[in-house]
């Protein structure tokens, strides 16, 4: 008998990070800006920390941005990425200010630098969920 | 004036289980015989303590030890929930709580089956501390610490040429360490070559540069220093302690600086409280769940300078016999991973001079790290005060 195949870890999104994954699932990269002072936060959350403004709104942000470190996955702790281990993620600061975590496809790990420049991908994964990823731009 | 809180309270009693890779026993059972240990170490009864810190999540409630060391009247139950910070962090809550007169003895335990129970990425999902990371972070595949704090070390070679052969010697020193230790899990030595051929994990980290996945307990007694001078070992105060939570505290990814996290602001408050700085110190045990953690830690305790720690813990400083020996007991790298409080049992040996083969020569004050929860960190700074 075979096992059945591991299943994708999936986000949940809450009510702060929805229109986040709503973004994501129409190809755009919406960052929560305080409607208060208009600083960008990342993730979402209720409260804006520098003024306490409670009002917020998305926006869509560019998806540029430089590599600010990264890590290789060989080890994969979870049996999904099994296969495709070593991946590597890549820690992005991003053209708009935040911060975004994927995996950076198509470099090969030798080539890898901080400060160089990739862009955001857009991956379906479920009729509800995209996930992101970065290639270089 | 003196910190309100300085040299207030003691370490009175220390214990400990077997450190194994498979075990019979719960996480609960590992806490009460470890406690047990404590209890007896101190000269005291079970039905003292009238204070418990239990590790959460790690399988014991204050219930438990109320109902399995017929505590008659537990005065305060608390848990504090940072990840390997928690060890040390408890220390400043069992102070306060036995400063003021609150609590006589409160004891703080972890009891763990990381081997033979649910694995590290299964373990977390347990922590609200995780829910972002599980939002964010799983989805593409960062699942662990060793995943999530491969970054920023990746960063740190890359900023400032830290160097595999850095990280190879905190495993090669801690495990020599361990061997004199004798109560571990890792038992054979272990060399630059081994370390380096061994398999990745996620890079930079390879296996020698992980924590053990172990089962053990191990347990302390926080007293007033003045009932503590009465009891059964030589008095080992807290001079100071404090606990720091950095910037984007659930989120590593977010926060400004990667290398810069809770520890950085815990350092100075808890060297003013205790009066002393860096250079005072004679042994230090740092929460090793990575080796670069350790070089970490020092830039941040001000060891050295942000950047340095690599060059510095070279050549033999951090051996027993070197200036600054470090996790003398084998850590969580090789002695067994029970959350750091096997880092706080050594240390108090060390000051009582009981650490045997691996005794720092006229150890007086010593240092103690938490580090955990995606950056939380914790600082004691402990006298030998007999």
């Amino acid at each position: 008998m075979n096992a059945p195949a591991p299943e994708r870890p999936l986000p949940t999104p809450t009510r702060e990070s929805q229109p986040f994954w709503d973004g994501m699932r129409e190809g755009r990269f919406m960052v929560q800006h305080c409607a208060g002072c208009g600083k960008a936060r990342h993730y979402p959350r209720p409260v804006c920390p520098h003024c306490f403004s409670m009002e917020s709104t998305f926006k869509e942000m560019p998806t540029g941005g430089v590599i600010h470190t990264w890590t290789v996955c060989h080890h994969p702790f979870n049996f999904f990425f099994k296969a495709s281990a070593p991946y590597v993620v890549a820690l992005v600061d991003m053209d708009g200010g935040v911060r975004v975590n994927a995996p950076l496809r198509g470099v090969t790990e030798a080539d890898i630098k901080i400060g160089q420049r990739v862009k955001l991908g857009f991956e379906p994964v479920t009729k509800e969920i995209t996930l992101p990823f970065f290639v270089a731009d | 004036m003196a910190h309100a809180l300085r040299e207030k309270a003691a370490i009175s009693g220390v214990g400990e289980t077997a450190y194994t890779r498979g075990t019979p026993k719960s996480g609960l059972a590992l806490q009460l015989e470890a406690s047990l240990a404590a209890i007896a170490d101190a000269g005291l009864d079970p039905r003292d303590i009238d204070g418990v810190v239990p590790y959460f999540p790690g399988g014991g409630i204050a219930e438990d030890f109320v109902a399995n060391l017929g505590l008659p009247d537990l005065k305060l139950s608390v848990f504090v929930p940072m990840g390997g910070a928690t060890c040390v962090a408890a220390i400043q809550t069992a102070a306060m709580a036995v400063a003021t007169g609150v609590c006589k003895h409160v004891l703080i335990s972890v009891g763990r089956t990381g081997y033979s129970g649910a694995r590290v990425s299964t373990r977390l999902q347990q922590f609200p501390q995780f829910a972002l990371a599980a939002e964010f972070e799983a989805p593409i595949g960062m699942f662990a610490p060793a995943q999530l704090y491969a970054q920023g070390a990746r960063r740190h070679m890359q900023l400032y040429g830290t160097t595999a052969r850095h990280f190879a010697e905190i495993a090669v020193v801690t495990r020599e360490h361990a061997i004199l230790n004798g109560n571990v899990v890792m038992n054979k030595p272990l060399g630059v070559e081994e370390h380096h051929a061994s398999r990745m994990i996620s890079d930079p980290f390879r296996l020698f540069d992980c924590s053990l996945e172990s089962d053990g307990g191990a347990a302390i007694i926080v007293s007033a220093a003045d009932r503590a001078r009465d009891l059964k070992k030589p008095l080992v105060t807290i001079m100071g302690v404090a606990e720091g939570h950095p910037e984007s505290p659930a989120s590593i990814a977010q926060r400004p600086d990667l290398l810069e996290f809770g520890l950085a602001k815990a350092a100075p408050r808890a060297y003013d409280m205790a009066g002393v700085g860096p250079k005072d110190i004679d042994v230090a045990e740092i929460y090793d769940c990575f080796t670069f953690t350790v070089i970490n830690q020092l830039e941040m305790l001000g060891f050295c300078k942000k950047g340095e720690g690599g060059p510095f813990i070279m050549d033999g400083r951090i051996r027993v016999g070197g200036e600054l020996p470090i996790n003398t007991h084998g850590g969580l790298l090789s002695q067994g991973h029970v959350v750091g409080l096997n880092h706080v049992v050594e240390l108090t040996r060390q000051l009582r001079r009981e650490a045997g083969k691996a005794q720092v020569k006229d150890a007086e004050v010593g240092l103690v790290t938490g580090y955990g929860d995606m950056g939380d960190g914790s600082v004691a700074i402990l006298r030998r005060a007999a």
